[in-house]
Parts: C-alpha cells; structure tokens; sequence
C-alpha cells in the first residue's frame, strides 16, 4: 500500500491535539478505512499512551481491539504548520507538525511505515514535510527513502 | 494448556545440559504437543466410541464418516501445527502443518508419530532460514520474501516426508507388528506386551490391535469361541493406573486434567487419553509395560479370553464380550494391571525431583527479575549482555504503529553498524512470549507489562520511539564497544569563542526571539522555534522564541529576529530597529546553539 493524495491534508490548524487526532481519523473514515468507532479508539489510545514519538511527528491509531472497526489499512497524513502540543503536562513540550492516522490489517501498513520511520529519524526530513506546499510534494518526499 | 509451552521455552532458556533434564524437556516437547489438541482427541474419541460401525453404542454410518478423516487427517495436522508453532510461533506452525501433510499422505497407519518430527522440524527450518536471511531483506519486500519462503520451504518438507519420513514411520511401525507376531508364534504372550505397550503410546495402537492381534483373534475365537489375543491390547488397566497416579501425584493441568481423563479411558475405552501423560514423562513407560505384562499373565493363567474384540477398549465392552464364566479371569487382569501400573506410576511420580526443579526455576526468576528491575533504573547497559541477546523485539500497545517504527529505526541502525545477525522485529505487547537471550524494548508506560510477559528478558525502556538516545546505546552495547564518551559529547561542548555572526548584537536589549519566515516554512519553522526553546529551557533561560512570517514581524529594539540568509536581505530592509542575525539553516545549527549561550 502507499499514501495517496486524498489521504493528505495539508495546512491545517487544531488548538488542541484530539482535534488533530480527530481530523486525522476523518480522513480514514472518509476513505473508507474505518468505521467512525475507531477515531475514539484513536483518541482513547493517545490518552492511554501518547502516540507522538519525537521529532514532531505524532502516529495515532487504534488500540488492539479497536482492530474490528478497521476495514482496510490506510494512513493518513495531516501537516499542522503551527504544530499542536501533544505533551500533557507545560514544563516539556511535545509538538507535532506531521500527524499520521494508521488503520492496520494484517501488518500490511508495515512497509509505508518503515518507510516514514526511516525518514522522520532526520528532523530536517520532518521539517521538509512541515513545509510542503503540495499533496503530491509529500509523497514524493516518503518516497525518496523507498 | 500453554504452561507446557511456556515450560518447554523455560527449559530451553536455562540451557542446562544434564541428560535428565534433556529427557524432561523432549518429554515436555512431545507433551506440548498433544496436550493443546486433547479436545481434538476427545471429540474424535468420542465420535468413535458413539457411533463406529460396528463396535459403537449407537453406530450411525453417517456419522461415522467423521472418524477416519479425523483420525488421519486433522489430529496428524492440529499436533504437526502446534509442533511448529513451539518452534516459530505462527510462521512455524504453518509451516509444520504443511510438512505433516507430507507424512499423512499414502500413510495407512494414523501419522501422529511423523507429525511429532515434521512438525518441530518444519518450525526449526523456517526459523533458520530467517536468521539467515530476514534482516537483509529490504524494506517493502519483507511480505512477499516471508509468503514465498514459508511456500517453497513448506512444498521441500512436504515432499521430503512424503518420500523419506513416511517410510520411517510405517517401517517402524510394521517393526513393531511383527514383533508382536513373533512372540506370539513362539508363545511367550505376556512379552508382546513389551512391544505393544510402546506401540499404543505413539498411537499405533490400532496398527497394532486392528493389524495384527483382532485378525489372529478371529481365527482363535473361531475354533475355541474366544481369544486371549483381544485382550492384550484393549486391556484398559495399564492406563488406568497411571491416571489414577497422576490424580493423586500429579502436579498442575496434569493432575487436574487426570480425572476427566480416567472417565474417557476407562468407560469410554478412548485409550489416546492417555498417551500424552506418559509422552509428557517418558519414564513411565515402564510402569504401563509392567502393568501390561502383569496383566497378561494373568489372562493367561486364569483362562481369559473375549468373544469377539472389545473396539473401543472400554471396560463396558470388555465385559460385553467377556464369555459366560469368564468374568473373574478378565476382571482380574485388568485389576492386576490396573494394581501394577499405579504403584509403580506412583513411585515415579511422588520421587519426581522435576517438582523441586520448577520451584528452583521460579525462584530464579524471581531474582532475575529483580534484578532487572534494578538495572532498568541505572541504565539498560551491561557490558555483560551484548553476547547473550540474539534477537530484539519492539512491543507497543496494539503493534501496529509505533513499535513498527521503532523497529525500522534500530534495524536500520544495526545494519549501518555492520550487526547483521540480529533480528529486530515487533509485536503488541500481549503478545510477548518469554524466549531465550531476547531484548524487549518499550515505551516507558508499557515496561512493566513487557516485564511481566517476558521476566527473563532484558529491558530497554525508551521515551519515545523515534529519537530514542538508546538506540545507540543498544548498537554499542552490541558491538562490545563500550567507549560511550563520545556520546554524552555531541550537543554540550560548544566553546564560547566569539563568533563573528553575534559580534554587533547587543544581547543586553534582547527580550523577545522571533523566527521569521516566509509563509512556505511555516512549518519548519515552528518546529525550529521549538527545538530552539527546549534547549533554552534546558539552560534555564525565560524565553520563548515563536515563529512569525515576514509580514507579523513587530519592528522594535527588544527584538531579536532569527531568519536564513536567503530572506536577510528581505527582512533588513523591512525593519529597522529590531536586531536581526541570519543563519543558513534555522534546524539543528550550530551557530544558534552557541546563541543561547550568548542569551544566558
């Protein structure tokens, strides 16, 4: 599978992160990869364990047995220029400018992910998809490491 | 019925070399085998003694159809696939199954015996085959390398069953008929049971009883109207005792399993109840070819001998087709059986130092668990580990995202670092499972729970997944390179030689920090701005740099505005009391790191 222009959502702007967890999971929804129960599993997984891991980007999804509202893999990029906090509490700041929403079946999602892994290790990386004017510009970016 | 499993991999985690604990642990290899398919064997058990035709109390042709196709069919391939999946989980079990089908195929006999060596051994070739070949596959191609090795390794193994494994086992088995026919032709019938106690247990009980004794008892019955030879394997006694043992002696699922147990064997003469205890403690063989002997014997000195074969060995049919006046010979050899099996079973298994061995693993772990937990809170590092860990794994709470990532990272990283041989793979952490030499890493909230699945692991607990200052620690730590200096080195050296860029700045007007932009870089920007502010914080600096575009710049003196040289000019011409400096790169620069110093 790979990252398809609908799946992408450039440019946009949440006061607080469930907002762009929420965003992230309408996108999902929207093409079909979920059903609308799975973005509160994504925002009742971030709270359990926050999905950002570093570098300015954050991965919400589903917990395990979210897995039956899934009905194809799918995952969704949002850009959030100004960021969105992400840390709970004020003294670190958690910032995230590159939300990905991840509905997985069967680990098929695997390969796009190590592939955005790979990727978003370089922060300069991040910063290029922080700063991407165009759909198609972002998946030219994922696909350079490919 | 995973304990046993759980078992076999805490054996093999301890690496202990005795002979006697490489007996237990193939004993509680073979027993992890059959013990999660027991329900299988019931049902099929069941089935057989219901509704077989003839022989079954209620028989039904139809169906009794399901008898056979179980029997070759679907238990060979449920203990063939749990054979595998003891090896390499879910990869191994399908593999296993695949290799069974191999031996199944043109076997007469039910192929339990060559799913108990297809099964581990399909597990152990695909395992092999990805140590040596899974971490050099490229990202992407991991499904397809993964589906068409399993695929190709599957059809090798089946053709090598089929052609080579299968043989083994019917040779085998016809060994054992014949040896059997042998000593009955030279008429020292209690010894037959040398071979055919043996025989039962690896489930070539009805090559044995069906094969030979029941044909040679029908000619008997038909010239003296009864025959000792049905006897000698449906005699329930053997069995018996040693359920009875395991109710009383037993220890764990074994002992509560045993009394169900007893009711299937005994009334219901589904003989295959049993066999997985002694397959779990080999030893006990001998008790059951005692017992069988015994019982023999006394058959024979008082006369015994049934009408027709009591199919399925029940005590019930036993007693149907026992002769008028035959009831006190038959009853006392199943009892005498019953008497020798028990005793001796029960001498076994009181004397069974293997009881004393689980405590003495459990409290091993225990400690190491402690331990553990000790380590984590100093550091992951021990220069003690790096040549015990042969494989990591990366558990996060669904599996599906963030341990995903993580583990491309550290592969990534190792194989930069030349380590090839190591495994990096993930999983959610409820699916952990307790393996030799492993190394878990979790986010700080799931350790615990990794601790709890896996105690025998080593744990790395990571704040977050992406940047992770671990990673390195781990491929060092791998490396047997234990030179960290170099890495506590990289962000605080930075010497305070004036630099040329901050040399008309007058930082003593300085309050405010702004990165200006052009509205394309918003993004990067403000990512900038932050990683800039983590680093004042971190030197206890009260500001706060905020990303604005070039038209939100506010021109005033207590301004210092950060920007790239391509947009200087720009900006200088736009503003005139602000102070501005001008970097090539706003994200991870060397110049602004110095700056903050310049700040404090």
């Amino acid at each position: 599978m790979e990252l398809t222009k609908n799946m992408i959502m450039l440019n946009q702007h949440y006061d607080i992160k469930e907002d762009a967890i929420r965003a992230a999971g309408k996108l999902l929804v929207d093409n079909g990869c979920v059903e609308p129960d799975y973005v509160d599993a994504m925002l009742k997984r971030n709270e359990d364990v926050s999905t950002y891991i570093g570098n300015f980007i954050a991965i919400p999804h589903g917990t395990g047995e979210a897995k039956k509202y899934i009905k194809k893999t799918g995952i969704s990029l949002i850009q959030i220029p100004k960021g969105v906090e992400f840390s709970e509490d004020k003294s670190s700041s958690k910032l995230a400018t590159i939300v990905f929403g991840i509905a997985a079946l069967n680990n098929e999602h695997l390969d796009v992910l190590s592939q955005i892994a790979l990727f978003c290790n370089k922060v300069e990386n991040v910063a290029k998809l922080a700063d991407a004017q165009t759909e198609q510009e972002v998946i030219d970016l994922l696909k350079e490491v490919a | 019925m995973s304990q046993e499993n759980i078992a076999v991999e805490q054996v093999t985690a301890k690496k202990k070399s005795s002979i006697k604990t490489k007996v237990q642990r193939f004993g509680t290899a073979l027993s992890g085998m059959i013990m999660p398919n027991i329900s299988a064997i019931i049902a099929w058990g069941f089935l057989t003694a219901l509704f077989m035709v003839p022989g079954g109390w209620f028989p039904n042709s139809h169906i009794a159809e399901l008898i056979n196709p179980m029997l070759h069919y679907l238990l060979p391939l449920l203990i063939g696939y749990v054979g595998g999946r003891m090896v390499d989980d879910e990869r191994g079990a399908v593999i296993g199954a695949i290799a069974t089908t191999g031996v199944i195929v043109g076997a007469k006999v039910p192929m339990f015996l060559g799913a108990m060596i297809m099964g581990p051994f399909g597990g152990w070739c695909i395992k092999k085959f990805d140590q040596l070949f899974l971490d050099k596959i490229k990202a992407g191609f991991e499904m397809i390398y993964k589906n068409f090795s399993a695929g190709i390794i599957g059809m090798i193994l089946a053709i090598i069953g089929q052609s080579i494994v299968n043989p083994l086992v019917v040779g085998g088995s016809n060994l054992a008929a014949k040896g059997v026919a042998w000593i009955i032709s030279v008429h020292l019938l209690p010894l037959a049971n040398i071979f055919i106690e043996p025989a039962k247990v690896l489930f070539l009980n009805n090559a044995v009883g069906n094969g030979i004794l029941v044909p040679l008892g029908i000619q008997q019955a038909g010239q003296l109207g009864k025959s000792i030879l049905f006897l000698l394997e449906s005699n329930p006694g053997p069995g018996l005792g040693i359920l009875l043992a395991f109710c009383l002696y037993g220890k764990g699922s074994s002992k509560s399993s045993a009394p169900g147990s007893v009711i299937i064997h005994f009334l219901g003469g589904v003989h295959e109840i049993y066999f997985p205890y002694i397959l779990m403690k080999p030893v006990l063989i001998i008790p059951a070819i005692l017992a069988g002997v015994s019982g023999t014997f006394t058959f024979q000195l008082l006369g015994a001998g049934l009408k027709a074969a009591a199919s399925p060995g029940s005590i019930i049919a036993i007693l149907l087709m026992t002769p008028k006046g035959g009831y006190v010979a038959n009853i006392s050899g199943v009892l005498i059986a019953t008497v020798v099996s028990f005793v001796f079973s029960a001498l076994i298994l009181k004397h069974d130092k293997s009881m004393d061995d689980d405590l003495e693993t459990k409290q091993e772990q225990v400690q190491q668990m402690k331990a553990e937990a000790k380590g984590l809170k100093t550091a992951a590092s021990s220069a003690a580990f790096s040549d015990k860990i042969n494989q990591i794994i990366f558990a996060c709470d669904a599996g599906m995202g963030s341990s995903a990532m993580g583990a491309s990272l550290l592969r990534d990283k190792l194989k930069k670092a030349g380590i090839t041989n190591i495994p990096v793979t993930n999983v959610a952490v409820r699916d952990l499972k307790p393996e030799p030499n492993l190394l878990v890493v979790t986010q700080k909230e799931l350790t615990d729970r990794a601790i709890e699945k896996t105690p025998d692991a080593t744990h790395v607990s990571v704040g977050n997944f992406m940047n992770s200052p671990r990673y390195d620690e781990i491929v060092q730590m791998l490396q047997e390179d234990m030179s960290k200096s170099d890495l506590n080195e990289t962000n605080s050296k930075v010497d305070k030689s004036v630099s040329a860029l901050f040399s008309d700045i007058d930082f003593s007007r300085v309050h405010e920090v702004s990165f200006v932009c052009e509205p394309q870089n918003i993004g990067s920007t403000t990512m900038a701005a932050n990683l800039f502010n983590s680093e004042l914080k971190k030197v206890e600096i009260n500001l706060v740099a905020k990303q604005v575009t070039l038209e939100e710049v506010q021109d005033s003196p207590e301004q210092l505005l950060i920007t790239t040289i391509s947009l200087e000019k720009k900006l200088r011409n736009q503003v005139s009391k602000a102070q501005i400096i001008a970097v090539d790169n706003l994200l991870n620069n060397e110049d602004l790191q110095k700056l903050i110093l310049y700040l404090k």
